[in-house]
């Protein structure tokens, strides 16, 4: 049988709560609440201090993991290419980026680390300096033993020149602190509502792809050996716990087929009224735990 | 902790010596999920009472500084966090007279990963807010 799933949950999930309805204490009861043992964070936005938090914070940060027996799975980062108007970061620039990352990932004991680049297309082909800033790094990522791994999101397919790339330099560099992060967002096969201030014209020309760009989740089995990681997004799941979006069945059934025993994290990207966002973790949690009994019991193939 | 509303209400105030108010400012939460450095802030439209008051012109300050539009796109080294509010200074001669006004403030935020047609994009809010003090 293949291996078992690891259930986590972003505190991007709860965006928007934070700061005004909810304090990142809060956020570790209400992932560990849901059951999970991993617990996923973004470093710009939870960690109070970036990127140098006080001996203060990184203590209370580790007996909240004790107390609430959560494990750091991902933490998120930025490459900001473009982090001033008048020029673009460097290829030293954007490897000092990486290693802020990686040092604070390893002081908070993550296990992967998600840069997301700066792109310079409409379909979201990073900035070239990716490849030369990371390679300076994988000794360091090796070092801590962390996997650096850029998201795949939509409206990035799995069939992409992005991926490809990324799968070419893992393959020449023969590394294995460099991977694949699946977004399941690219499954999305039924559009989303508006998001407040989106204009229908908007939606039939940039925001198309919040219309779901339906990669058939099959694909996930093409580039499996890639993936260390994945982030469970989801949109809505209403009170009948029928996801409005994310083909769940399908998705759960090629990660399991493909033998994918990672976590999924769950991120929450729906409605931002506040205390909306705790519920609907749960909710997906009932769903993608069912799911996989389904599959393991042999009721769902 | 900030409202959760992106304008807040405390925060909207005259500033200047009383008599000769120079203008008036806007207390808002960070414009962003993420904290951010402040090079990727470009600037905040204000309208109150329908008048606009374009983001080349105003102000922002964070903590103890602050920033005219130029001096906020090389800003590299300062960075707003979540949990922050932070400040747009509009100049208007005179201020606002006290009571209730209606507010609408549009931040622009550069976000690298965006695609090129989302540079900056566009971050609005509009609510009733009150000056207390002349």
């Amino acid at each position: 049988m293949a291996g078992k799933f690891k259930y986590g949950v972003s505190l991007y999930s709860f965006t928007d709560d934070f700061g005004s309805v909810m304090n990142v204490e809060d956020g570790f009861d209400h992932v560990a609440d849901t059951g999970a043992t991993g617990i996923e964070i973004l470093g710009e936005t939870h960690v109070t201090g970036y990127p140098r938090p006080t001996t203060q914070w990184v203590d209370k940060w580790f007996q909240l993991l004790e107390k609430h027996k959560l494990e750091p799975t991902n933490m998120c980062s930025w490459v900001d290419t473009k982090l001033r108007l008048s020029r673009n970061l460097t290829v030293e620039e954007g490897a000092a980026e990486l290693e802020r990352d990686l040092n604070l990932a390893h002081l908070l004991g993550f296990k992967f680390l998600r840069p997301k680049f700066g792109v310079v297309t409409s379909d979201l082909v990073p900035d070239p300096i990716w490849e030369p800033a990371v390679e300076r790094v994988l000794d360091l990522a090796h070092k801590y033993g962390i996997v650096i791994c850029p998201e795949i999101h939509s409206p990035t397919p799995i069939k992409h020149p992005v991926v490809d790339a990324y799968i070419e330099f893992i393959e020449r560099t023969g590394t294995k602190n460099f991977g694949l992060l699946i977004d399941t967002g690219i499954f999305q096969d039924r559009p989303l509502p508006f998001w407040p201030q989106e204009t229908p014209e908007m939606r039939k020309t940039a925001l198309a792809f919040l219309d779901g760009i339906k990669v058939n989740p099959e694909e996930f089995l093409d580039i499996a050996k890639y993936v260390v990681f994945v982030q469970a997004k989801f949109h809505k799941i209403n009170d009948n716990l029928e996801d409005e979006n994310i083909p769940w069945p399908k998705v759960i059934s090629a990660l399991k087929r493909a033998g994918y025993d990672g976590y999924l994290s769950s991120e929450y990207e729906g409605r931002r009224d506040p205390w909306v966002a705790i519920d609907q973790v749960r909710r997906q949690h009932v769903i993608i735990r069912q799911l996989e009994k389904d599959f393991d019991e042999g009721r769902l193939a | 902790m900030v409202e959760h509303k992106f304008i807040q209400s405390s925060g909207f105030r005259n500033v200047g010596p009383e008599g000769a108010r120079e203008g008036f400012e806007v207390r808002i939460r960070l414009p962003n999920y993420r904290g951010m450095r402040m090079s990727l802030f470009d600037g905040v439209d204000v309208t109150v009472d329908g008048e606009t008051f374009p983001y080349e012109q105003n102000l922002i300050r964070l903590r103890d500084q602050t920033f005219n539009l130029a001096e906020l796109r090389e800003a590299a080294d300062v960075r707003w966090e979540l949990f922050e509010w932070g400040t747009v200074v509009v100049r208007k001669p005179g201020g606002l007279t006290p009571g209730i006004h209606r507010i609408a403030v549009c931040a622009r935020v550069r976000s690298p990963y965006f695609p090129p047609e989302f540079q900056p994009s566009f971050v609005r809010d509009e609510r009733l807010g009150t000056i207390v003090l002349p």
